[in-house]
């Protein structure tokens, strides 16, 4: 056809450069004298499911607290008001709210979900005392003192779900992993379920990382079913639908563990019920009859989820009730400092050396891999999908396996090029 | 063995996919000089229509897609006659034209499903055509290779059957010859805009159900778009279409034997290489300046 093919490669090149700079910032006013919690996450794009649900899930805890008259800090009632700012997980954007944040809306802290996003934010954070919040410990560094992470300690807990897993079906001996193969989240996980693995006798046979670009997950599902697996772990994926959807499709009878599987009813609508049974993963749903026993420290978790999937039915993700978590713990730590002050309210926090943690069985912990222990690690639960609907089997300590452990953690980490100050 | 000839069936699955696209961005650039930047929101399109109408509201999966086609066919002629034909002298105007489209899109996308969490369409083809233990093919990628194979085979015929389809030949060699010779161009340039965006919107509504849908997944398509185009050649309905096909089974099988990483890295040297070795592509043929 009569276009010259240098000038179709021009415009495409034009064009990329173009279409790349997109943004579409998304803010929420404050007002004054209240207690002002930020957000500054993920709420469009691949990473908005661990964004956006725990927006909604601070909400209904704040509209909770706000309805019976406000936190106490101080000796005076105060409001809570939700900042959020929606960083797309890009980086510049990251800076530009969590500066947005703190110099115009006067955030008392700000939670985020982990990453390159926290690593371009702290060293400014750090310049002004910002109480920074993480859920990825790996993002802890001998220089993050105000950066803490005090509910998930991503992916440390997988440990617990690979132990369970072991004790329940020791038949299962050799494993696939398969994830995205960025550092902040699939190759942490990579290593973590490695280590978990190879204590638990399990062989891993085969391991696939890959990019965030794949549209077909068939070869990939293909390439490690070819090794005969008897577990299909997914260590961190954005696509566990299409994986599981994969499995189905290639006639996989094997277990599958996966560090959590959110929209589980997408893919039992994809695959079916019998074939989504069974499948292990850690992030439990709050109507789970074992979050009303003794040791858990979260609020009525059954009226939450309730009213969770009341106000949106549809949006439920393993962090709707991380970030809530998250900002009760830094409500007790502002109580128990009596201030909102940022180096207040972390000596308050880390001068308990059993915190309350969500689950319970709370300690501080991380010098041994980051340099800091400004990690919150205790039980976590293993879950399993029964039935169509997510179960807790049990609530096994992370930090038990870790005192054991470490070393190999250590070992895959460094094999992998992670950081870590050991 | 078994791996291979699975892979082989994966690939061409996905061939079929590439082809719709890749051939429709081909046949919008030969006749309208334009570098439709938006092809990818196209299809996006065409997969929202899909989760909207069949998994929101419960409508049928066949008359999805045919208002998915015929949704993305007129946003396609509006984008000619309102955007690409009063900027037809400055084919630079028309790309950014196509760019702000793709964002327009995206917002549009987002307001209506938002831009959280993927939606996902179950598939209304259950089941899994099993030819033996390690050889399976869901019958929802079946379906979807046969309609893809169909409608292309249904382009072949158009363009080489049809009245409009000699018209719409003619004025993609050499428009001002085509004018002299009585075609209407403006007419034509609809005519292959709606054939273009109706195959991309097919294309949506045969992914939908086999992919994760969000405002931004055109990202993929149309780089994937642009690697087939060129491999093919820039121009060649037929190159485009052989490229497909070649570029899936490729991209499949290194991803299989080597990694998915290394399969993206592979495709887009791929087209660098066919760009110093072959420029014309595979069966592309070089237009003086």
């Amino acid at each position: 056809m009569g276009i010259s093919r240098r000038k179709f490669i021009q415009a495409s090149a034009a064009g990329t450069v173009a279409a790349s700079t997109g943004f579409s910032p998304l803010t929420f006013a404050s007002s004054h004298d209240t207690v002002k919690i930020g957000m500054n996450i993920p709420m469009t794009g691949d990473y908005a499911p661990w964004g956006l649900p725990g927006l909604y899930g601070c909400q209904i805890v704040a509209d909770n607290l706000n309805a019976s008259g406000g936190v106490e800090i101080g000796g005076k009632k105060h409001k809570i008001e939700i900042v959020s700012y929606d960083h797309g997980y890009d980086i510049e954007k990251a800076v530009q709210g969590y500066k947005k944040m703190v110099s115009q809306d006067e955030a008392d802290m700000v939670m985020m979900l982990g990453g390159a996003t926290v690593g371009a934010v702290m060293p400014w954070g750090e310049r002004k005392n910002v109480f920074t919040t993480t859920l990825l410990c790996s993002d802890i560094t001998p220089d993050t003192e105000h950066l803490v992470a005090t509910c998930e300690s991503h992916p440390l807990y997988v440990v617990t779900g690979v132990e369970w897993l072991a004790k329940n079906h020791p038949d299962a001996k050799t494993a696939v992993i398969v994830t995205n193969n960025d550092v902040e989240y699939g190759l942490q996980a990579a290593a973590t379920f490695q280590a978990a693995f190879e204590v638990a006798g399990i062989e891993v046979v085969d391991m696939n990382l890959h990019g965030f670009d794949v549209t077909d997950f068939a070869p990939i599902v293909s390439s490690v079913l070819a090794k005969n697996p008897d577990i299909f772990c997914m260590a961190t994926s954005f696509y566990t639908t299409p994986l599981m959807e994969q499995l189905y499709h290639q006639g996989y009878k094997g277990k599958v563990i996966s560090t959590t599987l959110d929209y589980h009813e997408e893919v039992i609508a994809k695959t079916s019920q019998e074939f989504v049974d069974g499948t292990i993963h850690q992030f439990p749903a709050f109507d789970d009859p074992k979050l009303t026993e003794d040791g858990i420290n979260f609020p009525d978790p059954g009226g939450f989820d309730a009213e969770f999937r009341k106000r949106h039915p549809n949006d439920w993700s393993a962090v709707s009730w991380e970030y809530p978590a998250i900002m009760l713990n830094w409500l007790e730590g502002a109580k128990a400092a009596g201030s909102t002050d940022s180096d207040k309210v972390l000596k308050a926090l880390q001068s308990n050396p059993n915190p309350e943690f969500v689950f319970g069985g709370g300690k501080w912990w991380g010098k041994e891999l980051w340099g800091r222990d400004n990690v919150v690690i205790g039980r976590w639960p293993v879950v399993v999908i029964e039935g169509g609907k997510t179960r807790i089997k049990e609530f096994a300590s992370v930090s038990d396996w870790l005192d054991k452990h470490s070393d190999v953690l250590i070992k895959y980490m460094k094999s992998h090029g992670l950081r870590t100050v050991s | 063995m078994e791996l291979f000839l699975q892979s082989i069936a994966n690939g061409l699955v996905q061939g079929g996919f590439f082809a719709l696209f890749a051939v429709g961005l081909v046949l919008i650039f030969g006749v309208m000089g334009v570098v439709n930047f938006a092809h990818g929101e196209l299809v996006m399109v065409g997969a929202f229509t899909i989760w909207l109408l069949h998994a929101q509201y419960g409508l049928g999966y066949i008359p999805a897609i045919a208002v998915a086609i015929v949704l993305v066919t007129v946003i396609g002629l509006v984008m000619e006659r309102l955007l690409f034909r009063p900027t037809r002298a400055d084919p630079l105007a028309g790309l950014i034209c196509s760019i702000g489209i793709l964002f327009i899109l995206q917002v549009i996308a987002a307001l209506i499903g938002g831009d959280g969490p993927s939606k996902q369409v179950p598939p209304p083809y259950q089941g899994t055509l099993v030819m033996f233990e390690s050889l399976r093919i869901p019958y929802q990628r079946v379906f979807s290779l046969a309609i893809s194979v169909a409608a292309l085979v249904s382009l072949w015929f158009f363009l080489t059957r049809t009245r409009y389809g000699w018209a719409l030949r003619a004025v993609a060699l050499d428009r001002e010859a085509a004018e002299l010779q009585g075609i209407n161009t403006n007419r034509i340039s609809m005519v292959a805009i709606g054939v273009g965006t109706a195959l991309a919107g097919l294309a949506g509504g045969l992914i939908a159900p086999l992919t994760n849908i969000n405002p931004h997944m055109g990202h993929n398509v149309i780089v994937t778009a642009f690697i087939v185009t060129i491999v093919g050649g820039v121009g060649s309905l037929s190159g485009a279409v052989l490229a497909a096909i070649l570029y899936a089974v490729f991209h499949t099988l290194i991803t299989v034997y080597f990694g998915a990483t290394i399969a993206t890295i592979s495709g887009l040297v791929l087209m660098v290489v066919v760009l110093i070795v072959k420029p014309t592509g595979l069966m592309g043929v070089r237009v003086s300046e």
